[in-house]
């Protein structure tokens, strides 16, 4: 499977050994998809569920940022979904069987996969179709399981690759080595004394601390300033708290394409706070990875002996404990909140980022849709790849039609994924915003 | 993995463009990268930019911080780009030699 000419799909990894999968002849593929299909509506009963159940009603169409951005059909949720149900009639029901041609069942060809490929790397897996689908059909569901189908053939983009196999090297999805780490936390530190004039710790590897927090890496590159943030509320509010250099790394890229590499990283948060003697978990601005921790980890691990909580909730209860005391005023702009896909519609977290913001900046304004009904900033289940920058900024197209009528001057987005994102959506899309996490106006409004 | 012949030398790159083995690199290499960036001259303080995060990337394998990129070169986040118009992640550790940064950036 090439993609030759103007790239319009994502690099293809070449070296997966990482998942130790049994290598699969291009020529044997079609036939491995339809039998791992099989296997997986055995062992997911919605995913059977989604295949039989959609009333072809067109309720997604105009729900979903992908097709509203890119106008493909194929990016329809509904159809997108087609693009395995035609297998799976084929295959797997008697119509299907017997008379494919009535009935829209298909046979798995390479073509077939290359029209995974292309749209289940299309879709954010942001599950805004299941809110106004009247079946609650769950598109993410169809793109994790196509997905994971493709990734044991073979097929997985290399940025997700390159991403696993650094997770797996270092701890953390940027592949910062540990030295590179401390350096980083050294230099943090010397930041915010000269700023505070007090010496507020990033604690690393600290046994018996209360907390362990557990942040995404692009904290140590890109979006220092929601270390910052973590570093002076934890500080404020009194609290003991490390970070692990074996894991710096709340998003879970596993989610995307493998369900092994997804526990691999799970188990290994646990045993860091197992190994520090840690009382609690918290993890830092990131959305999948917030949705993997509060509905995965059970799934995942032999045993959850921590109450895991996100750095909001957090937060928010310092705030209501009077344990931090915050000035507005240090956030004078105009100020709106992006609720990221998985925190907020796929884990509840929506009124707590809104009790804080209304608390650490003195104008802020809602942008529409929110909540629940929030769209996708487009970059959603690993969709950052540079040679496909052109369909990201497609996706983003509908989350900036709700930036840019909010007139906002900073858009809040507590998610790495996001914070990655939204300039390139944004710019793309002309409208002039800066991009900040939460916890970057947490930092800014504390009073030490 | 792929050819890129730049000012008649051949280069082994990935699909990015980056430079496959950063264990080559030179500045005569950085000059020819260069091109690949639409930079035909290099000024000092590009090579101040460039220098830096060759070194750090030297001693602790991996980019550094940005914002310590910034405060080591004493240059703005603005100026960066200037320097290097596709930023400090994709322009100027190419030319540097390092391999791309990669995660949730």
């Amino acid at each position: 499977m090439t993609t030759g000419g103007t790239p319009i799909k994502p690099f293809l990894a070449k070296d997966l050994s990482l998942l130790g999968l049994p290598e699969i002849a291009p020529e044997n593929r079609p036939r491995k998809a339809v039998e791992l299909l099989g296997e997986m509506k055995e062992q997911i009963r919605s995913l059977r569920l989604f295949m039989d159940s959609c009333a072809k009603c067109g309720a997604c169409a105009e729900q979903c940022h992908s097709y509203l951005g890119t106008q493909d059909p194929n990016n329809i949720p509904a159809a997108r979904v087609d693009l395995v149900r035609k297998v799976y009639k084929r295959y797997y029901t008697t119509m299907g069987k017997i008379a494919p041609g009535i009935v829209g069942a298909e046979d798995a060809t390479q073509e077939t996969l290359e029209q995974w490929y292309k749209y289940f790397w299309q879709c954010n897996e942001c599950r805004r179709c299941a809110v106004f689908c009247p079946m609650k059909i769950d598109t993410a569901e169809v793109t994790i399981a196509a997905r994971q189908i493709m990734t044991k053939l073979g097929i997985v983009p290399k940025f997700v690759m390159g991403i696993a196999n650094n997770m797996h090297k270092t701890g953390n999805n940027m592949g910062i080595p540990v030295l590179a780490l401390k350096d980083s936390v050294e230099f943090l530190e010397q930041e915010m004394l000269e700023e505070t004039g007090k010496a507020i710790p990033i604690p690393v590897d600290q046994e018996g601390a209360d907390v362990l927090y557990n942040p995404s890496s692009s904290d140590f590159f890109a979006n220092p300033d929601s270390m910052i943030g973590a570093a002076k509320m934890f500080y404020a509010a009194g609290t003991t708290w490390t970070i692990s250099s074996d894991i710096v790394e709340t998003a879970n890229f596993g989610l995307f394409f493998d369900k092994g590499v997804m526990k691999e990283h799970s188990n290994r948060l646990l045993n860091a706070a197992r190994k520090l003697k840690v009382k609690r978990i918290v993890g830092g601005e990131c959305g999948h990875g917030w949705r993997t921790w509060k509905m995965f980890t059970p799934e995942l691990n032999d045993r959850v002996e921590f109450p895991i909580q996100h750095a909001v909730e957090e937060a928010m209860q310092y705030l209501q404990q009077g344990r931090i005391k915050v000035d507005p005023s240090a956030n004078p702009e105009k100020v709106t909140l992006h609720d990221p896909c998985n925190m907020a519609r796929g884990a509840g977290i929506i009124e707590e980022p809104r009790y804080v913001l209304g608390r650490v900046v003195e104008n802020f304004v809602e942008m529409y849709p929110n909540r629940e009904k929030s769209f996708c900033c487009g970059g959603g289940s690993g969709i950052l790849m540079d040679e496909i920058k052109e369909t990201r900024i497609k996706l983003g197209k509908a989350k900036a039609d709700s930036v840019r009528a909010t007139g906002a001057e900073i858009l809040v987005a507590p998610c790495a994924i996001c914070k990655a994102q939204l300039p390139v959506a944004m710019e793309g899309n002309g409208v002039e915003v800066t991009v900040k996490g939460l916890l970057d106006l947490v930092g800014n409004a504390i009073v030490l | 993995m792929a050819i890129l012949t730049l000012r008649g030398h051949d280069f082994e790159v990935d699909e990015d463009g980056f430079l496959e083995d950063p264990s080559i690199w030179n500045e005569e290499i950085a000059a020819c990268f260069a091109d690949t960036e639409d930079l035909p001259e290099l000024t000092e303080d590009h090579w101040k930019v460039i220098n830096y995060l060759h070194n750090y990337y030297a001693q602790f394998g991996i980019a550094p911080m940005i914002r310590k990129l910034c405060k080591e070169t004493g240059f703005d986040l603005k100026y960066i780009y200037k320097l290097f118009p596709s930023g400090p992640a994709k322009g100027a550790c190419k030319i540097a030699g390092l391999p791309k940064p990669t995660g949730c950036v």
